[in-house]
């Protein structure tokens, strides 16, 4: 009859104790395929109990994974802030890359991984904003696909960004390899940025947020900052704070800034002390590493520099993030 | 150099202006905020600044400064350096009396050598240091409250009673041993 | 699989199934104790059968595909994450665990789910450690019980046993991952007998591998409390970072369980108890000051029958006297605050280590929160803060003394205090210090005060003044009780190394006086002589002039004329009167003193210039309020006539007497208008005439003026009255030294 595998089980299990109690509900409404049995589950019970219901629910359906890999995406979808994603960017673009649609992505998209390894489970869900929501479960000749460590990819179709979550070395290169030819498109590079929310890496990548160009006529600071200040305060030194603001929001942009976790700057650099002949006739390179840590960086550096915390004119590498589009640099000897 | 003097200019009648200094701009404009809002008998005015010196194109219009408070954060170093380097630009005169430090965070896991050195500079100026809590309402208004107690005797709004003569009541004096006594 | 689709049915069914196939160990000690409970309640309880089974499974059973553990498992499970699990529950299932009789994996799982419903039998823990000692178990599974260990400490319902293997528990100190929470616990099992020299040399060989661990600081640090003389090295008197808390596993279900229990049970417990009755399962962690709750569990009275009796099992005044000779103090000291019979206790033992340990607790606490805090200062903490102080306010007017380290605490407080943060705890804490040696009173209390007082507003100033009050009030008290018991060589507080004798003690009030005279004038001056201000220093003299009658203590100290003069000339009558009752209170202390001298020829010396200021302020008085003759040569306030005049007041040495005082003229004004109602005009100085002065005098005693009355009744002789002069009776020859 109808019943369910252990490691089914398992997976659901695992899936359930990830999703918090308070979003089960929601999650387990948008899942067509629990519509009917929805009423009849108790949401106030504790989530232990709850869970050894739900199973004993699934096992009279006789779930399969992939119907469990579907909750999964709901939840994914919904909650996309979790682990860490990274940009990827597309480049030579064929002719006829524009004109590739959602079906024809589907179909060489599965077409061209299967071809590389026959052994994945590899489902694709078009989100309401027109991403394109992919989700592989890597296998290998001796073990089925693994469910547990699903890789996530989300790429817009006609854009040449795709975002990744969960991807192993191993894997890379056949992602990368079904992607291409998906999207008609001649490589794929690392975009050098990362982060824990989609949305922040989305936006910045596609240019998704409100930008400020540097101008030679700065706007007035009523515009910008309309707080009606006290007739008995006095900044002495207004025009500074003025100036300060101006550049923070050249170097970092104006308004709501993506969230961005980290930047990471690399130096890589030969010895110059002439006085030490051995450190400097050293080949390997010096390696420094500086890491920016915050939990929304953009906005702490933006308010550094216009608090006056960090000294003006801005170095010119902490503007490259947003410009440049990265949070991961390289600085090496000219 | 320009140094700013106490007494270069003449007072304006029930008038009092306070200039708070802080290399860090959020505590500042809390303080002037809650400072204007107090209810009193005298006209109170705020003069923010970040460092000393102050501007020259301002020279004109500033008015008579009767109290210059030089605000601390000790979780940090720039704010004590900046603190120190302002002192410069002060006359002379004003060190009797009408400069006052006011330390933020003091109650927080900061290296106690920045605290001594604090102390060490406000003992070595004659000058009163306030510790402040910057984090909480009531303790803004607090501090609100007590600049504008000394504001009011260094303008010259009691009688009798002189910035000098309160200095001499309220100036920090360094403990022989700053490790306190100690009583466990 | 067709068994697993079966999980559901009915356990009462299977478990008799269980029942057949185990086999009979009766010689478990944990399968007795399964028996005997099952005997008192239904042999049917499926909790008992499930125990059972745990108790009597054998080494070596499979786990994976046992549906028979499973389901049981999932029953225990169940009741220990709703209920709690009873003593016998815990002991079979934390054997079953440890022994890793079915593997590793679920014994981390028993482990999240043992939560104790009443009490842990000290003899589970017992053996949970010796499971320990096998090594069998993995280091994050040793992590982990003994984090469960410490978070249901305070329910093991006696730690005799625990204590007796502290060297075995000691051990474990040399294990890298395990120390921390062995350090914790032994922290908390120790005792003075446990300090030894070769386990201070073991920690700090540890500590030379670990580097200045908190942990290894904390326990070295309470050695050194037991035995200072073990502990060589330097502690910093601050240790930063405590024990974390490692409750967060079992904290919100161990919370509900005891809510659910307590509600049922203990009730009317806590109610007599008068301690908090929060659901408790905190240890000492930094940021956090909730105390340790004395009442953490239930307990049964089968654990009365031990020779020794846990104070949390008091509830009453009398259990306390019966039981007064076999009281074992809690390992957390500061459980002490919370319940007033267990004060009682520590008062009466008069335990040094006792004291020591409350206040290495009180200190470390106290340092952590308000001098150490970690930058979140959330309204929520605040609200926890202000109950700790409120409590431990409580607790020391409970023992009407102060601890030292609250004391240690406040000197450093107040050197970066901005004099609102929890004002009226830090200054209700400041006013119960014992007193403080002359030579450093003023830098550990007068400096930092000055600064304040000096620049902090009027209700500011007030509650200072208060506080002094209050502070050298405790201080005469104190005083007056152990002169009387030792004679006049005191030691004022027996907690305290400080022994301070009777000379020594009246510098330190003679400079407190002083100190306030000093505050009250310029801040008088300052405040332009509010009323308000003026009231709470006058409270204080009302203290100062009566220290020889009241608390014995020989000495006399006068206001400043800086205090003086404002209240004389103050505006509300209030001040006047109760500046004559002070005075005429002087007059009594100093006579009694004279007299005292004069008998004994002894006594104690009042110097000259007391009696001169003395005098000179009642000539004062006299001069101004009485006859008129304010201002005139060789009447105490000489002014010159010349700059009388230039005011332009005419009489100007009548403008300060009873009629025309600014605190009376509305009285005068009054009493003319019933004296000669139809009179149109005003003629004020007619009141001072023959008899109607007395009647004025009548009128204004019978105002509520007392103060007034017994000051002119004790110094103007009553003769003069006779002699109707224009300006009111002359004055007496006042009192002389």
């Amino acid at each position: 009859m109808l019943s369910m595998d252990d490691s089914t089980k398992f997976i659901l299990k695992r899936l359930i104790r990830r999703i918090p109690l308070q979003m089960l509900q929601k999650t387990l409404s948008k899942w067509t395929y629990l519509r009917e049995d929805l009423d009849s589950l108790d949401f106030k019970q504790s989530k232990y109990i709850f869970t050894e219901c739900l199973l004993s629910l699934f096992e009279e359906k006789g779930t399969t994974v992939k119907r469990i890999t579907e909750l999964e995406m709901i939840y994914v979808i919904e909650n996309p802030n979790q682990g860490m994603w990274h940009g990827f960017q597309l480049s030579d673009a064929e002719e006829d890359a524009p004109t590739v649609d959602l079906i024809q992505f589907k179909e060489q998209f599965k077409a061209h991984l299967i071809e590389l390894n026959s052994h994945v489970s590899i489902k694709i869900k078009k989100h309401t904003d027109e991403a394109i929501w992919i989700r592989i479960a890597w296998g290998s000749n001796f073990t089925n696909p693994n469910h547990l460590k699903p890789t996530y990819a989300v790429h817009h179709l006609q854009t040449p960004y795709v975002f990744v979550n969960g991807l192993s070395l191993k894997h890379k290169p056949l992602l990368f390899q079904a992607l291409v030819l998906a999207t008609r498109y001649g490589s794929m590079k690392d975009a050098h940025l990362s982060g824990r929310k989609l949305t922040a890496i989305r936006d910045l990548l596609m240019r998704q947020y409100q930008q400020m160009f540097p101008t030679k006529h700065p706007r007035p600071l009523q515009e910008k900052n309309p707080v009606p200040t006290n007739p008995k305060i006095e900044k002495e030194q207004a025009v500074n704070t003025e100036n300060r603001m101006q550049v923070a929001c050249e170097a970092f942009g104006d308004g709501k800034l993506p969230e961005l976790q980290k930047a990471v700057y690399q130096l890589e650099t030969k010895f110059r002390d002439d006085s030490n002949k051995t450190l400097k006739s050293r080949e390997e390179p010096f390696r420094g590493v500086v890491e920016f840590s915050s939990t929304n960086l953009l906005e702490s550096l933006r308010h550094a520099v216009s608090s006056g915390i960090a000294a003006t004119p801005v170095s010119a590498l902490l503007p490259a993030i947003t410009q440049k589009r990265r949070n991961r640099f390289i600085i090496t000897d000219k | 150099m320009s140094l700013l003097k106490p007494f270069s200019k003449t007072p304006e009648i029930n008038g009092a202006n306070i200039l708070l200094v802080e290399n860090e701009e959020q505590f500042q404009q809390c303080l002037a905020e809650t400072i204007v809002l107090q209810n009193m008998n005298v006209n109170v005015n705020v003069r923010l600044a970040r460092s000393l010196p102050l501007p020259m194109e301002n020279e004109k219009s500033r008015p008579r400064i009767d109290l210059v408070v030089f605000i601390i954060n000790l979780t940090s170093e720039a704010s004590f350096k900046s603190a120190e380097t302002s002192l410069k630009y002060l006359d002379p005169g004003y060190f009797l009396g009408k400069v006052c430090f006011v330390v933020t965070k003091a109650r927080s896991a900061v290296p106690p050598e920045r605290l001594i050195a604090v102390r060490k500079l406000a003992a070595s100026l004659h000058c009163p240091l306030l510790y402040a809590e910057d984090q909480t309402t009531e303790g803004v208004t607090t501090t609100a409250h007590r600049l504008l107690a000394i504001l009011r005797v260094t303008a010259g709004l009691i009688p009798m009673a002189t910035s000098l003569y309160l200095s001499t009541l309220t100036c920090y004096t360094l403990p022989s041993d700053t490790d306190q006594l100690n009583f466990d | 699989m067709a068994e697993a689709s079966n999980s559901f049915s009915s356990e009462l069914g299977s478990s008799n199934e269980t029942d057949e196939s185990v086999s009979n160990r009766s010689s478990n000690r944990s399968l007795r104790l399964a028996e005997k409970s099952q005997r008192k309640s239904e042999a049917s309880d499926p909790l008992l059968l499930a125990l059972k089974y745990f108790s009597e499974v054998k080494a070596g059973t499979p786990r994976i595909g046992n549906d028979v553990m499973e389901r049981n498992m999932a029953l225990v499970e169940r009741v220990g994450l709703s209920r709690g699990l009873p003593p016998e529950g815990i002991s079979v299932m934390l054997d079953y665990a440890m022994s890793l009789r079915m593997g590793a994996v679920p014994c981390v799982r028993v482990l999240k789910f043992l939560i104790p419903a009443t009490v842990v039998p000290q003899e589970a823990i017992v053996r949970g450690m010796a499971w320990l000692c096998v090594g069998k178990l993995a280091v994050s599974t040793q992590v982990f019980f003994l984090k469960w260990v410490l978070t249901i400490f305070d329910m093991i319902d006696s730690k005799e046993q625990l204590r007796a293997i502290y060297g075995f528990i000691f051990s474990f100190v040399t294990e890298e991952q395990l120390c921390p929470f062995i350090c914790h616990l032994l922290y908390l099992l120790t005792r003075k007998e446990s300090v030894r020299p070769f386990r201070v040399r073991k920690l700090l060989e540890v500590q030379t591998k670990l580097g200045r661990q908190p942990f290894l600081m904390h326990l070295l640090s309470l050695y050194k409390v037991f035995c200072p003389g073990f502990v060589a090295v330097s502690l910093p008197s601050g240790i930063r970072g405590g024990f974390r808390s490692h409750n967060s596993q079992w904290k919100t279900v161990l919370s509900a369980v005891q809510k659910k229990n307590n509600g049922q049970v203990t009730s009317d417990i806590c109610l007599t108890l008068g301690a908090k009755c929060k659901p408790n399962s905190r240890k000492r962690k930094c940021n956090h000051l909730q105390l340790p709750s004395l009442s953490s569990s239930v307990q049964r009275s089968s654990s009365t029958s031990r020779k020794v009796f846990p104070l949390e099992q008091l509830h009453s005044f009398s259990q306390l006297l019966e039981n007064l000779h076999r009281i074992e103090l809690p390992s957390q000291m500061g459980s002490l605050l919370g319940s007033s019979l267990a004060l009682c206790y520590l008062d009466y033992v008069q335990d040094d280590s006792a004291f020591l340990r409350l206040n290495f607790w009180l200190g470390h606490a106290l340092h952590e929160e308000f001098i150490f805090c970690n930058g979140e200062e959330g309204s929520g903490s605040s609200s926890e803060s202000l109950n700790f102080l409120n409590r431990l306010l409580s607790t020391q007017h409970f023992l009407q003394e102060g601890f030292f380290s609250t004391e240690g605490f406040l000197f450093k407080f107040l050197n970066v205090w901005d004099g609102a943060f929890l004002r009226p705890q830090i200054l209700g804490l400041l006013s119960d210090i014992s007193v403080v040696p002359s030579s450093c009173i003023r830098q550990l209390l007068f400096e930092p005060l000055m600064q304040l007082y000096f620049t902090s507003t009027l209700y500011f100033k007030c509650s200072v003044i208060e506080c002094l009050n209050n502070m050298l009030l405790k201080w005469l008290t104190w005083h007056s009780v152990y002169a009387l018991k030792d004679g006049l060589d005191i030691s004022l507080n027996s907690h305290t190394p400080m022994n301070m004798s009777l000379s020594g003690l009246m510098d330190s009030i003679m400079e407190l006086v002083h100190f306030v005279g000093r505050l009250a004038t310029v801040g008088l001056q300052l405040e332009g002589c509010h009323s308000l201000l003026l009231s709470f220093t006058l409270d204080f003299y009302e203290t100062v002039c009566d220290m020889f009658l009241k608390f014995d203590l020989p000495l006399v100290a006068m206001p400043p004329l800086g205090v003086f003069l404002p209240a004389l000339f103050a505006t509300d009558p209030v001040s006047v009167d109760r500046l004559c009752f002070i005075m005429y209170r002087y007059k009594k202390n100093l006579m009694a003193a004279k007299c005292q001298q004069q008998e004994t020829k002894q006594g104690f010396h009042i110097s000259s210039q007391t009696y001169r200021e003395f005098n000179r302020y009642q000539l004062i008085i006299v001069s101004c309020l009485w006859n008129s003759k304010m201002f005139q040569p060789g009447m105490a306030v000489e002014v010159d006539q010349n700059i009388l005049a230039l005011s332009k007041v005419p009489e100007p040495s009548h403008s300060f007497n009873l009629i025309h005082h600014p605190a009376f003229l509305g009285y005068a004004l009054d009493f003319h208008h019933k004296c000669w109602p139809e009179r149109e005009s005003i003629d004020l100085n007619s009141i001072k005439a023959g008899k109607q002065w007395d009647w004025y005098l009548e009128f204004i005693f019978t105002q509520g003026f007392q103060g007034l009355q017994q000051f002119f009744q004790s110094f103007i002789s009553r003769h003069s009255v006779a002699g109707t002069t224009a300006q009111g009776p002359g004055d007496t020859q006042p009192t002389s030294g």
